[in-house]
């Protein structure tokens, strides 16, 4: 390995490692690709892929609280947060984030081959082009060094290659519409159907009108695009993304043949569409939801060196010149034994393509990239304010996947200069976030109510098919003391780092929970629906705002810890997303996004990546940019 | 619709050239009146059902967590026999022809012989076992290489399509006057096994039949379906072979005769854990509305939905086929509770699902 020059080394097979893994491939590039996951996960051979791939699903089916990482391995020599250890007294050392608080920071990840797109939900709204302006607009956080127009083209790629269902029509909103597309854009799949308790929600949410602070809101209710599959949209013309090194830009070659739908890595007939198991988090049992293994498939695997349980522990750097000279990495031998040797990977370029966790993490620990010190700051989620309640009716939560439909109508407006703006999807998974239904149900019938028999079953099928939940991803804002640090006293197995984490919860979102709690009860009544919301004291992220309390989770979407920019001294990465301090350096994926938005983040960040993957193509040709 | 059917064609249409082109001396044969070729084809939906109770019946005894491999091999089968069954009615609507799949007679009584076969064997229901593969390997049995083409009383089914293939190729395009919107395109169909081939011509209806015979039991003599040469697939073996690595516990590799064991790893087959239901269940076997009765009634009247939903969906609907995908799902779990329903004989056998026809 240590004779043989790449052209790429690559930290990091998620959905931005393997973006760029196919397409530095298949443009011709020699890649060596660091994994610290088990070599199982990264078996793209149908039988072996299945095997891995159904040993997860029999994982996650004998456990009782699976939660989101819990059909995958939990490697002590590469550790992934754990949302089952978050605890509310702040600090505390036990899981593998050091949680200095004040309060936790309550959102994982998965270091797997894979990444975190083996657990992730699948929904791929667009940022909106006033995401990308928030301190010109609203005076809050920062703004991005390009515009919503700079990245159309490469949101058009990210949605190519995940293969997103949706329709295109229903992106409404403030600031989103169809001219924000393009009038002729489609996604490369038909909507999944909305599924029934949608149906049921809009009955009487749809053109709502909520007051919020003396002002009306009218609440519209859209179809949620997302990464999975469904009946090819026969207006979309299929293609592959391929470089054209002419122009500098990736091009769509509509004559390779193609077929939209990706299914399974075992079997192209198993996953064609989304079959409407509920549990695409943690998994979905026929892989009709996208993750990154698929695209890893495509690459083209003579040019792609693929080396699993390979932790990379520090960047080798000329201090002189700045130069990445090479990625140390340890290589454990399994699960079960963490005896590790050492190696040096060496290429022309370097990308680190990890998690907004793992990314700042290894930068501290080489004294890398840092000369801003941004590098570990304005760490960001999602926080997620849940209400939820009974409807007066049946509305059949767990049919389908776990959100068809999108509450749009408070991600953008003045009151951003105040208070966060939310998404809100309609959850369909019951109450099994807030209250771990619907087996906690079953405990509560059995153990409290001591129900057995005909009693018990009609007691589960009137609740559990009642259960109501709402939720309100709050956008949180780059702020320096939220940040990701090192510390010798806290490290791993193999000696590497341990994320040690600041967190807070600033005014600006508080004020934004007081607000979703005043539309939530608004649409419960409109709805009939029992409010049966308790935020509690005793919760991991309790906080509290003019005398109410409110609780937070986090959403999964952790962001911001390396931030793109236009000037060196507050910025990690150029717009190219090449290191300020090191040419040949490239970080890629969420920690380049300098605020959030109400998006999900996987879609922008996959854009993002192609925008990357462009700047790596020309710097090896030697294109000037 | 149509630039999507065009785009996803092309690989077939691509990958055809592989395969020997149908030329003069196969079109020498003689033609049969088209009238007799849509009941040949009526006959091909009815053959490639027939299998299906029974390869479903196997399926379904099988324990999935132990018998990984046999399972998968099964399954995968199976699942092409479904498109099989859709994709001989897509070359009959092709042709003219209105496919019949809820009729009373369409489902076989079983044990039953093959349709229009040479009735060298019989073809029951029971369970995963080594004398259920050895008939599964009867039914698979590819075409001797000399075996002339036979559209009645043929010995395998790879004869029977040569037959009809001939057929085809000398009426030539004329005979396809069906209406294209009843055919059935991959936006509709999935998860079967395979691509479904929409019918406008001859030339279509030939890579059809190359498919489903190709998939069956493998092209020109070799242990490796059709499907990698006409989709660019990773190497899957003909149904043959996949059960023959079952009887044999052992793996093909690459290059393995077709006339020899296979040669690679062993597998582990778990006969044991097969769920012991009577072979061949009847309704009639139970008291009216007891509830091994009840039981297999609900069964059947999903087997009914699920051949009215493909009904629908192969005379004018395609879209119909989405409905099938929960109704394969429930009918699943309909027969797994009855292979769980104790008959409480001295054999220790179950109930099992009967797949005979009811007014529904």
């Amino acid at each position: 390995m240590e004779s043989e020059i790449f052209d790429v080394v690559i930290v990091g097979s998620g959905i931005a490692g393997s973006v760029l893994a196919k397409t530095l491939t298949q443009a011709g590039k020699r890649v060596l690709l660091l994994e610290a996951g088990l070599q199982a996960g990264a078996e793209l051979r149908p039988e072996e892929a299945f095997a891995t791939y159904q040993h997860y699903v029999e994982t996650f089916h004998d456990k009782a609280i699976p939660a989101t990482n819990g059909p995958y391995p939990d490697i002590p020599e590469a550790p992934s947060p754990n949302v089952l250890q978050i605890q509310a007294a702040t600090p505390y050392y036990t899981g593998y984030l050091v949680q200095k608080g004040p309060l936790p920071f309550a959102s994982d990840c998965l270091r797997a081959p894979g990444g975190t797109t083996l657990h992730w939900l699948g929904n791929v709204p667009r940022m909106l082009p006033n995401d990308f302006k928030m301190k010109t607009l609203y005076g809050q956080g920062v703004d991005w060094p390009i515009s919503y127009e700079d990245l159309v083209p490469y949101y058009e790629l990210a949605e190519r290659e995940i293969g997103v269902a949706g329709d295109v029509a229903a992106q409404r909103g403030p600031d989103m519409g169809r001219d924000d597309y393009g009038a002729d854009y489609v996604f490369p799949m038909l909507e999944i159907p909305p599924s029934y308790q949608d149906q049921v929600w809009k009955l009487r949410s749809q053109n709502l009108t909520v007051m919020l602070d003396g002002e009306p809101y009218v609440v519209d209710c859209v179809s949620m695009p997302q990464g999975r599959n469904s009946i090819p949209n026969p207006r979309y013309r299929p293609g592959a993304i391929v470089w054209d090194k002419q122009i500098g830009r990736f091009v769509i070659d509509h004559e390779t043949p193609t077929y939209p739908v990706t299914g399974s890595l075992w079997s192209p007939y198993t996953g064609e569409r989304c079959e409407g198991n509920a549990s695409c988090v943690p998994i979905c049992p026929v892989q009709a939801k996208y993750n990154a293994l698929k695209t890893l498939k495509k690459a083209d695997q003579r040019r792609l060196t693929i080396v699993t349980q390979a932790v990379a522990s520090k960047l080798l750097i000329d201090r002189q010149t700045g130069e990445v000279t090479g990625i140390e990495y340890k290589r454990y031998r399994s699960l079960e034994d963490p005896t590790y040797e050492t190696h040096t990977a060496t290429g022309r370029l370097y990308v680190l393509a990890g998690s907004a966790l793992e990314n700042p993490k290894l930068l501290l620990a080489s004294d890398a990239a840092n000369s801003s010190d941004q590098v570990g700051r304005n760490l960001m989620d999602h926080m997620v304010m849940l209400a939820w309640g009974l409807f007066p009716e049946k509305v059949y939560p767990y049919r389908g996947p776990g959100c068809t439909t999108y509450i749009p109508t408070f991600r953008d407006g003045a009151f951003r200069k105040d208070f966060a703006a939310w998404i809100s999807p309609l959850d369909n998974w019951g109450w099994s976030w807030p209250t771990g239904a619907p087996g906690s149900d079953v405990s509560t019938a059995v153990g409290t109510l001591g129900l057995f028999g005909k009693a018990l079953r009609d007691y589960i099928a009137d609740r559990v098919t009642r259960q109501a939940l709402l939720h309100f991803e709050c956008e949180q804002l780059p702020e320096p003391d939220n940040r990701i640090t090192i510390d010798p006293q806290y490290i791993d197995v193999l000696g590497n780092p341990r994320p040690v984490i600041h967190y807070d919860a600033s005014p600006y979102m508080r004020k934004s929970f007081a607000a979703a709690k005043k539309v939530a009860t608004q649409i419960f009544a409109a709805n009939g629906i029992e409010d049966f919301t308790e935020y509690k004291p005793s919760d991991a992220d309790y906080v509290t705002w003019e005398g109410n309390g409110y609780t937070f989770e986090g959403a999964g979407h952790i962001v911001g810890t390396h931030r793109m920019g236009n000037d060196p001294k507050t910025s990690v990465v150029k717009p190219s997303q090449q290191c300020w301090d090191h040419p040949n350096l490239y970080l890629v994926g969420c920690g380049n996004m300098p605020t959030l938005g109400t998006s999900n983040p996987t879609l922008t960040m996959t854009a993002l990546t192609f925008m990357a993957a462009e700047s790596i193509l020309k710097q090896l040709e030697g294109v000037r940019q | 619709m149509s630039a999507l059917l065009k785009s996803a064609r092309v690989p077939g249409r691509k990958r055809q050239s592989l395969l020997p082109p149908y030329g003069p001396k196969l079109a020498a044969g003689r033609r049969m009146p088209v009238e007799l070729l849509r009941r040949h084809f009526q006959t091909a939906v009815e053959l490639e059902h027939s299998t299906l109770p029974p390869y479903l019946c196997a399926l379904y005894s099988m324990d999935e967590q132990r018998n990984r491999f046999a399972y998968a091999a099964v399954q995968g089968v199976a699942m092409e026999e479904m498109l099989h069954m859709v994709q001989a009615a897509n070359i009959l609507v092709a042709i003219g022809g209105t496919p019949a799949l809820n009729t009373p007679h369409f489902i076989p009584e079983y044990p039953t012989y093959l349709p229009h076969s040479d009735k060298a064997f019989l073809v029951p229901l029971q369970k995963f076992s080594p004398e259920t593969l050895e008939i599964f390997l009867k039914i698979e049995k590819p075409a001797a290489d000399c075996a002339p083409p036979e559209p009645n009383h043929y010995h395998t089914i790879g004869q029977f399509y040569a037959a009809l293939r001939d057929n085809i190729v000398a009426w030539g395009d004329e005979i396809f006057t069906g209406d294209p919107r009843w055919q059935i395109g991959p936006d509709h169909y999935y998860g079967g096994g395979g691509q479904i081939i929409p019918v406008y011509n001859a030339s279509d209806a030939v890579e059809a039949i190359n498919q489903i015979v190709g998939q069956g039991e493998g092209i020109d003599g070799t242990i490796e379906d059709s499907d990698h040469v006409l989709f660019g697939e990773e190497i899957e073996y003909a149904h043959y072979f996949r059960f023959n690595e079952i009887v044999e516990a052992r793996r093909y590799r690459p290059g393995d005769s077709a006339h020899l064991p296979p040669t690679g790893a062993p597998v582990e087959v778990d006969w044991q854990s097969a769920l012991n239901f009577r072979p061949n269940p009847k309704l009639a076997d139970y008291p009216v509305g007891s509830p091994l009765w009840q039981a297999t009634l609900d069964f059947n009247k999903i087997y009914m939905k699920l051949l009215n939903a493909i009904q629908v969906a192969c005379t004018g609907r395609p879209n119909y086929v989405l409905d099938a995908v929960p109704l394969m799902y429930e009918l699943k779990y309909k027969a797994i509770a009855l292979m769980n329903m104790p008959l409480g004989n001295a054999e220790q056998q179950t109930a099992g699902p009967s797949f005979e026809y009811v007014p529904i």
